[in-house]
């Protein structure tokens, strides 16, 4: 058999020759030759050794006085990953304007898998698995249980929106509230601060069991809980940054706990995302118009555009879940029902919320002014459920059972 | 099958925890073939030959060191199971600092040569061997610089031959030998000490470890044996872990003609005290 020359140059192993040589061995079949020429006697002793460890062997050399010397090198029967091979190159994915690579591009048109095997391990979009490597149990391995058809394109809008909590906010606006407006401000940001845990807790209990094959689900819940992160940081933040701390209600713990028992995928995106994140939207709409300062002002602001990407992937899931299972429409109404059993007990705002918001509407205590803020208020609630059962009809529900479903959330808002 | 009852005992030496992941695997290999197997590990190769002589196991996998003393002591031929493709092809070199390398043996004398564990065939006995042969006697020409650690392991854990090119590296030696397959891993490895060593001097190759069984073991269990162990295939994603553990990608039948150089050497008094 006749071997290809290789001309090593200066080159040494541990120095770079092993990558030619490897580059080589993996262009022939097994049974193939190459002849490793160097000007060193050290290289081409050495490479019977690293010729072995490799799975190849060598096959003759010839070692002149004075060199060069040569190695024949026959490639190992063994393939160096047990893994189909990598296929042919093939047409790039598509750019978009301005030359991004968008997420949604990834599969370049191709449907994510409809069921990926629950032993997969993790294995980027296109990779091919190396047989052998240990198995892995996930629990979510349904692509129609975790989906949303632009959830590639939310996780884009997710990483470009990102904010900072130290910087983006003027904190020195909030220093100097009257007294009972502060107090009112730092209770109402602790009842926000509470529920944002949930808000991050939830997905964070989900993303560990998506099958890897789900990149862009995986990658929309990790931005979900980096932008609640967040929220926890800056409401904290703003509830201490005038000096008062607020209470953290048993009551709002309570509806929260319901929420994290949620153990179905899309009855948590109908409980959080839609029914929960969708009253926040209203909620903190309403703080950000009658905020104090401009740091409470920009807190509510810069969490509501975070919060109206989350409640679309809700509506966006729920509506492509059900339309694709017309089972899961009983099954996500009875999500809602086992929660509202669990918060029987519950009725109403918490008084202490409601005068916290009353107060940051009315702008003081006169009378005529707090006459003014409840009334504020009292929209606020019917503004919520209008939009409540305006979200639940864009996911899919019809009016009687938005409105059931709508009257079944917690008074907890979340 | 309770493995207190299986078919074949194995002796094999714990130079390092792998051994119990590699032989738990090799098991259910064993297993699978119906050769139910059993491992026994011992701390040092000289009880390893003890008990296979005692037939407290059938077979043990000996170094070359641990075969040729196990011959000895039983004055004549033991049975050969197999090695590894590792094993057919041993080689031991020396390595020098680069821009110092030699090409004849005879420029070793009056330098500092380092070896390895004065138990390890590779790393010690076979170099002085095979430098005698070439007309250095080492012991008297050179001064010898030895790194005698985890003796009784015959120079398994490769810690020895770590020592010595590290002695090399930083001059308390002018050259050192170890195992030819050591070099590629630590040069693999990107072990800082070998970057700026080179190779000066390969050995002939010999035979290194193997599967010692008594000349009394079951022909037909040996068979047996020895049919499953060759079955193991490296392109099976079940067992190519423990075989990367082992250092093994085919296991070849063995024979005795790859350690007539070490028995020579043996026989002639090494390992010396
Ligand atoms: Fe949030
Ligand atoms: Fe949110």
């Amino acid at each position: 058999m006749t071997a290809r020359r290789l001309d090593a140059a200066e080159l040494e192993l541990g120095g770079g020759l092993e990558v030619l040589l490897v580059a080589a061995l993996e262009g022939l079949a097994p049974g193939g030759r190459i002849e490793v020429v160097s000007p060193s006697r050290a290289t081409a002793l050495e490479l019977h050794g690293w010729a072995r460890r490799a799975g190849h062997r060598t096959v003759g050399e010839l070692m002149p006085d004075g060199g060069p010397y040569a190695v024949v090198v026959e490639r190992g029967p063994t393939a160096r990953v047990l893994a189909d091979p990598i296929g042919p190159r093939r047409e790039p994915p598509p750019l978009r304007a301005g030359g991004e690579f968008h997420s949604a591009d990834l599969r370049d048109g191709e449907p994510a898998p409809g069921v990926a095997g629950a032993q997969r391990g993790f294995t980027p979009v296109r990779a091919v698995a190396e047989l052998g490597a240990p198995s892995f149990h996930w629990a979510l391995n349904d692509r129609d249980a975790l989906w949303a058809d632009d959830v590639a394109e939310l996780a884009e809008q997710a990483t470009r929106a990102q904010w900072d909590a130290s910087r983006d906010v003027p904190w020195a606006a909030a220093r100097d509230l009257p007294d009972h407006m502060e107090r009112a401000v730092a209770q109402v940001m602790t009842f926000i601060a509470q529920n944002e845990y949930a808000a991050l807790y939830v997905p964070a209990a989900f993303l560990p069991h998506v099958n890897p094959a789900y990149a862009e689900v995986v990658m929309w819940l990790a931005g979900h809980i980096h932008d609640e992160a967040r929220h926890i940081e800056v409401f904290t933040k703003r509830a201490l940054i005038g000096g008062y701390a607020g209470q953290a209600l048993a009551s709002t713990e309570l509806s929260l706990k319901t929420l994290l028992e949620e153990r179905d995928f899309s009855g948590a995106a109908l409980l959080l995302n839609v029914l929960g994140e969708g009253t926040f939207l209203d909620l903190l709409a309403f703080v950000e118009h009658h905020a104090p300062d401009a740091a409470t002002r920009a807190a509510a602001h810069l969490a509501h555009r975070d919060e109206v990407r989350h409640v679309h992937f809700g509506i966006s899931h729920v509506r492509r879940r059900m339309a694709g299972d017309p089972d899961q429409r009983a099954s996500l109404v009875a999500a809602a029902e086992r929660r509202a059993e669990k918060l029987v007990e519950m009725s109403g705002l918490s008084p202490l919320l409601g005068e916290g918001l009353t107060i940051m509407a009315a702008g003081s205590l006169q009378p005529a002014e707090l006459a003014e803020g409840a009334r504020a208020v009292r929209d606020l609630m019917q503004t919520m459920e209008d939009n409540r059962i305006r979200r639940l009809q864009a996911a899919g529900f019809d009016l009687a059972t938005s409105t059931h479903l709508s009257e079944l959330h917690t008074p907890n808002l979340m | 099958m309770s493995r207190a009852t299986a078919e074949v005992r194995v002796g094999c030496v714990a130079y390092h925890p792998r051994i119990v992941t590699i032989w738990e695997s090799f098991l259910e290999h064993f297993e699978a073939r119906s050769v139910p197997t059993d491992y026994i590990l011992y701390s040092n190769y000289e009880r390893q030959v003890s008990a296979l002589l005692a037939g407290d196991i059938d077979i043990a996998w000996n170094t070359n060191t641990a075969f040729v003393a196990a011959e000895q002591q039983l004055g004549g031929e033991a049975r050969i199971l197999g090695m590894r493709d590792l094993d057919a092809e041993f080689a031991t070199v020396i390595v020098t600092r680069r821009g110092e390398t030699f090409e004849d043996a005879a420029a070793l004398a009056g330098r500092k040569l380092a070896l390895g564990s004065r138990d390890s065939g590779h790393a010690a006995i076979l170099p002085l061997h095979y430098l005698r042969e070439q007309g250095l006697d080492a012991e008297s020409a050179c001064e010898l610089v030895r790194f005698d650690t985890d003796l009784g392991k015959h120079g398994d854990t490769g810690d020895s031959e770590l020592r010595v090119v590290r002695a090399v590296a930083d001059g308390r030696a002018d050259a050192g030998a170890l195992g030819e397959p050591t070099l590629a891993a630590l040069r693999g490895e990107r072990v800082p000490a070998v970057a700026d060593l080179e190779v000066s001097w390969r050995s002939p190759t010999y035979y290194h470890c193997n599967f010692t069984a008594l000349p009394s073991l079951d022909d037909g269990v040996a068979q047996r044996w020895f049919d499953a162990l060759l079955a193991m295939s490296y392109d099976d994603p079940g067992q190519r872990q423990a075989m990367d553990l082992e250092g093994v990608k085919r296991w070849l039948p063995g024979d005795r003609t790859g350690y007539s150089a070490l028995a020579a050497a043996m026989a002639a008094g090494a390992p010396e005290t």
